[in-house]
């Protein structure tokens, strides 16, 4: 299955995202189709041997929206020397089109540039500058501009334009609003010229009001343009509302301007270009915030495609070159400097320094490393110089990973955006119906019934006006936003805490979390055990045992096998090589060390071979008490004595359990552990619930069973051993660190080893879905209350009657409410442990 | 930068087909784009179609009147401003109904004059404008150029399709813009507040309705109360 993201311009409400998926979802080969219309991109996961993205693109565009595909091809401009005439532009174009990977080339003779759109895989930028070299042109420093640049610039010029239209439509609809309320209201004495009396110059009157209106029309085009085009296509959208409204409203005002010029000075009451007017511009400053505001969502991932540097220093030839993050290739050479960001991931060649990879672990601290150590992309380079190779470069890197897992994450639905997604496929078409139900029962009661109309207004005004007002204020756009802007920003401000959510569901679920099991090694503790105690029965060195235990322990894997080799080691023992080495798992190893059998683990691995503990049962429970796990080392059948192995306890385990539990959530621990030392440490870090003893297979059973107790189970682990666990939780929290994000079973990613994440991650959740319930509510709260108000439900009451510029103002302003709403959750504080006061 | 200038451009030509339609709409009014104005010689030259007889020339000013069918007011303009004494355009009405009705003469404002102790008159001087003819004067030539100069004192009410001469201080005449579909065909309507001031009962006003009305106050409407004396003409 192919996935890609096209971004997908023309969308102004819920209506049109749903008729985007529905027509994309037709298309055969089509796996998923979801468009996120805060981000204004669809994702689509498709069957390529049955669809190509063309056929998806023109699907979209035969509907009336512009794609833009994410794209796939780098762009580049390289500015060129010595071009002297066309054809020399000509030639350097054919030149580079000539390489594999070049997409499309343009040479710019004028401004002496060639912009290119290349496949980084196929074609590097260095190769792109040899054929410029060799077609005989000097390809001089290149400028670039990546994906998300064209994107955050694209964003801009659409929030610009937006200004721009709403600026034009407010020029000319102020005068046009004073014009026509004006002589109109008593209330104030407002100056009004004589010249445009409407009572004296009735033509002149609404003929300016027609002028004024026209320009606001224009700006308002696409309103129409796409208003009318959805509706012929019959999925009528909110610019079909816009369109239907106010068009009702500047033809019913032309027509009476044409009476007026025809004798009917009377007429000169009916004219309702302001309205249409005002709606325009109403409606075009609310697309304006709302642009603004969708620009901010997306802002975690901006911040994100900013941590990496744009460039790199090379080494070519022995000579150090700066080139773009780009032209780097694997095995690339680079050097950074003290102050330097590293440019793309890579191993330490040469060189000493510290580097702080906050950006992507958290951690403050920053890490020295050597050569052999892993860099990684946009972390920073504290204080030495270093040489390392390029390893992974482009879309490989852990930085890039994380930001196509937020990238995917924020495309991705919430169950709980299901109800807004059926309701707005319906919405518009209902809303028109009751536009017209509502005008038409409004015109006939006028003419059939005693209704007390408006003082002024004739039958056919007041259904006018109802039927305008019923289009105008309904809103699909809130329905629309109110689940994805929640969700980027919750996604975006989780990635900003180091909280990698890979999903609106994740994020849904994990609100419902009522209970947590932790992995205790490598999760609740640092994960890097060591000895602590060697006992041992009477007749055999301490030192002996610990050599011969660690020898046979040495092809071990476990952290405990590997904690007793490093005690060896420590101690300077040297270890001789085991033979017949077998690991069992869950309870220990098995070798065979200068022709002793060595037996090391846990009491099942001795009760299973009827070795007996007595010798040693009061040393054991004595040190399981104190949190240690006793390695039982047995000599051909024999207990000879125990290395103790203890794991420290991570600082912020303790205020992160109390934190749970004071959310109310029952927490865990699961660990492969003995009962008592398992015990021990749960009690340390304030957990009553210990599932001891359980291996590792078992792990996702003891997941299993806690869900057939009815609860909303979250597993936490290392995202390793604990896979099937991992997988079989409601909810699996990974931890790892930010350079190890492809951690496939877990549902949410901590870069961090810091256990406040966990609590952090569920509050963002919760606050995320109450943000979401908030939106939704008001979204449709909001059309539930509107439409029957403008539907004059109130004036048959005795109460007012919705002016259509309210509804207009009312109806952009619920978006934008909408946005201002989701936005909230940028102010998200990540749990600290200083505020737990543990 | 394209994109706003590409909107633009699309705004320029929208907006100029569109004013080239408003225009159109515009010119197929007629010459003018007064249409008000121009109606309104339209629709009182009908009436002095209808009341051949009660339009005269008022020996005392000069000026051409037109007397309601029971001569109980007259509405009078004058032909030539440079030569008209008092007013240019004024109303005159029976003083008798008022002063059945409470009135105290001595108590009305500077404006009014009392004609003979039968008659009131209240008018407006618009200017001293020395007005030429091609041929002889006529009531209508006269009153297009009041139009023509003093267009302001011209009025439309929307509620009754009438059209107005404002003589000052909230005094009207009006007439029907369609004297065939329209009962109240002329109007003669007075601006109560300085007749109540000076002890008029407007309720014992015999022959005068006194009713709110909306009228046309800088560019306003505005429900003022007004004494109202119509007439159908059919």
């Amino acid at each position: 299955m192919d996935r890609q993201i096209l971004s997908v311009k023309g969308m102004t409400c819920a209506a049109c995202a749903q008729r985007i998926e529905k027509t994309v979802r037709k298309l055969a080969g089509i796996e998923q189709a979801n468009v996120n219309l805060a981000s204004e991109k669809l994702f689509v996961e498709y069957d390529a041997a049955s669809l190509t993205l063309p056929a998806i693109k023109a699907a979209v565009t035969k509907i009336g929206y512009e794609v833009e595909e994410k794209s796939e091809y780098s762009r580049i401009t390289i500015p060129i020397g010595g071009m002297t005439c066309a054809a020399c532009a000509q030639r350097s174009e054919k030149a580079i089109r000539k390489l594999d990977g070049v997409a499309s080339v343009a040479v710019n003779f004028a401004t002496e540039k060639a912009t290119i759109a290349y496949d980084p895989a196929k074609v590097r930028v260095s190769a792109i500058k040899a054929a410029i070299e060799k077609a005989g042109y000097q390809a001089l420093e290149i400028s670039k501009t990546d994906a998300g640049d064209e994107d955050r610039a694209r964003k801009q010029k659409e929030i610009r334009t937006l200004w721009t239209k709403f600026t034009v439509a407010a020029v000319f609809s102020l005068p046009l609003l004073y014009i026509a309320m004006a002589p109109m209201q008593t209330w104030v004495s407002l100056p009004f010229p004589n010249a445009l009396a409407p009572m004296k110059y009735p033509l002149i009157y609404a003929l300016l009001q027609l002028l004024l209106v026209i320009p606001v029309i224009g700006v308002g085009h696409k309103f129409y343009t796409i208003g009318f085009k959805a509706l012929i296509q019959r999925s009528p959208n909110m610019d079909s509302l816009i369109a239907v409204g106010t068009t009702a409203a500047v033809l019913y005002s032309a027509w009476n301007t044409w009476q007026i010029a025809h004798g009917r000075f009377s007429a000169v009451g009916s004219l309702y270009f302001e309205t249409a007017g005002v709606i325009i511009t109403l409606i075009l400053l609310g697309k304006s915030l709302e642009a603004v505001s969708k620009g901010r969502t997306g802002e975690a991932i901006k911040k994100l495609m900013g941590l990496a540097p744009k460039t790199a220093i090379v080494l070519q030839d022995g000579a150090e070159k700066e080139i773009p993050i780009d032209e780097v290739e694997t095995g690339d050479v680079v050097v950074v400097k003290p102050g330097a960001k590293i440019p793309v991931d890579g191993t330490v060649l040469e060189g000493r320094t510290a580097i702080d990879e906050a950006m992507l672990t958290g951690e403050s601290m920053p890490v020295d490393k050597k050569a052999g150590d892993p860099v990684y992309a946009a972390t920073l380079n504290t204080n030495g110089v270093i040489q390392f190779r390029a390893d992974k470069v482009g879309s490989d890197t852990a930085l890039a990973q994380i930001i196509k897992l937020v990238e995917d994450a924020q495309g991705s639905k919430a169950p709980i955006a299901q109800l807004a997604d059926i309701v707005s496929g319906y919405f518009v078409p209902i809303v028109c119906a009751i536009a017209a139900v509502a005008g038409l029962a409004w015109f006939l009661a006028a003419n059939y019934a005693e209704i007390q109309l408006p003082i002024g207004k004739s039958d056919t005004e007041f259904a006018l006006t109802i039927f305008i007002s019923v289009l105008v204020i309904a809103c699909p756009c809130a329905l629309g936003l109110a689940t994805p802007t929640a969700i980027m920003v919750g996604t975006g401000k989780g990635a900003e805490n180091g909280i990698l959510i890979k999903g609106g569901e994740a994020l849904e679920t994990a609100h419902k979390i009522n209970t947590i099991v932790f992995d205790k090694t490598g999760t609740l503790t640092e994960g890097k055990p060591a000895v602590t105690d060697v006992l041992t029965v009477a007749g055999i060195d301490a030192d002996a045992l610990l050599q011969a235990a660690a020898a046979a322990e040495k092809g071990s894997e476990h952290p405990l096998g590997q904690a007793i080799v490093h005690g060896a080691e420590d101690k300077g023992l040297t270890l001789v090589k085991a033979e017949q080495f077998v690991a069992i798992t869950g309870r220990g190893i098995e070798a065979l060390v200068n022709g002793t059998a060595i037996l090391a683990g846990n009491r099942q691995l001795m009760d299973e071979r009827g070795i007996s503990l007595s010798a040693l049962e009061e040393a054991s429970d004595r040190l399981a008490l104190e949190g240690k796990t006793p390695m039982y080392i047995a000599f051909d059948g024999q207990l000879v004595g125990i290395v103790a192995v203890a794991d420290v306890v991570k600082p912020s385990s303790r205020a992160a359990i109390a934190s749970l539990h004071s959310m109310g959530v029952e927490v865990a621990m699961i660990t492969g552990d003995n009962r008592k030392t398992a015990a021990a440490i749960a009690k340390l870090v304030g957990i009553n619930r210990v599932l001891a003893e359980v291996l590792p297979q078992d792990k996702s059973d003891e997941v299993k069973k806690l869900q057939a107790e009815g609860r909303k189970v979250a597993m936490v682990g290392d995202g390793i051993n604990d896979a099937p666990a991992l997988a079989q939780a409601d909810i699996g929290i990974a931890i790892g660190s930010g350079a190890d994000v492809a951690m496939e079973s877990a549902d949410i990613v901590l870069m961090r080893s810091d256990l406040m994440d966990v609590p952090t991650a569920l509050q963002l959740s919760k606050r995320t879905i109450r943000n979401i319930k908030q939106n939704l509510f008001w979204a449709f709260g909001y059309n539930v209350v509107g439409i029957p108000i403008a539907a004059g439900v109130l004036f048959l009451f005795g109460g007012p009657l919705l002016n259509p510029i309210f509804a207009a103002a009312a109806m952009s302003l619920s978006s934008v409410s909408v946005l201002t709403n989701a936005l909230r959750l940028k102010r998200f504080k990540a749990i600290r442990q200083e505020r737990v006061g543990i | 930068m394209m994109k706003i200038k590409k909107t633009l451009k699309q705004t320029a030509l929208f907006s100029l087909c569109a004013a080239l339609l408003a225009v159109a709409v515009g010119c197929g009014a007629g010459k003018s784009l007064d249409v008000v104005g121009n109606a309104s010689v339209t629709s009182i030259s009908a009436v002095f179609d209808a009341l051949p007889a009660e339009i005269t020339v008022d020996e005392a000013t000069g000026a051409w009147a037109l007397s309601a069918p029971d001569n109980s007011a007259r509405f009078l303009w004058a032909p030539d401003y440079s030569v008209s004494g008092m007013h240019d355009i004024m109303l005159e009405y029976a003083l008798q109904p008022f002063l059945e009705a409470g009135l105290d003469v001595g108590q009305l404002p500077e404006m009014f004059t009392i004609l003979g102790d039968q008659t009131v008159m209240i008018g407006t001087k618009l200017g001293d404008d020395r007005i030429t003819y091609d041929g002889a004067p006529t009531p209508i030539a006269s009153y297009e150029k009041l139009v023509e100069l003093y267009r302001d004192t011209v009025g439309y009410h929307a509620a009754l399709d009438h059209h107005n001469v404002s003589v000052g201080d909230g005094n009207l005449f009006e007439w029907a813009d369609d004297l065939r579909t329209n009962d109240k065909d002329i109007v003669f309507a007075l601006n109560p507040e300085p007749l109540i001031a000076a002890g008029v009962d407007p309720e014992k006003v015999e022959g005068w309705a006194y009713t709110t009305v909306p009228i046309d106050v800088n560019g306003k409407s505005v429900d003022v109360y007004k004494f109202l004396k119509p007439f159908d003409l059919r």
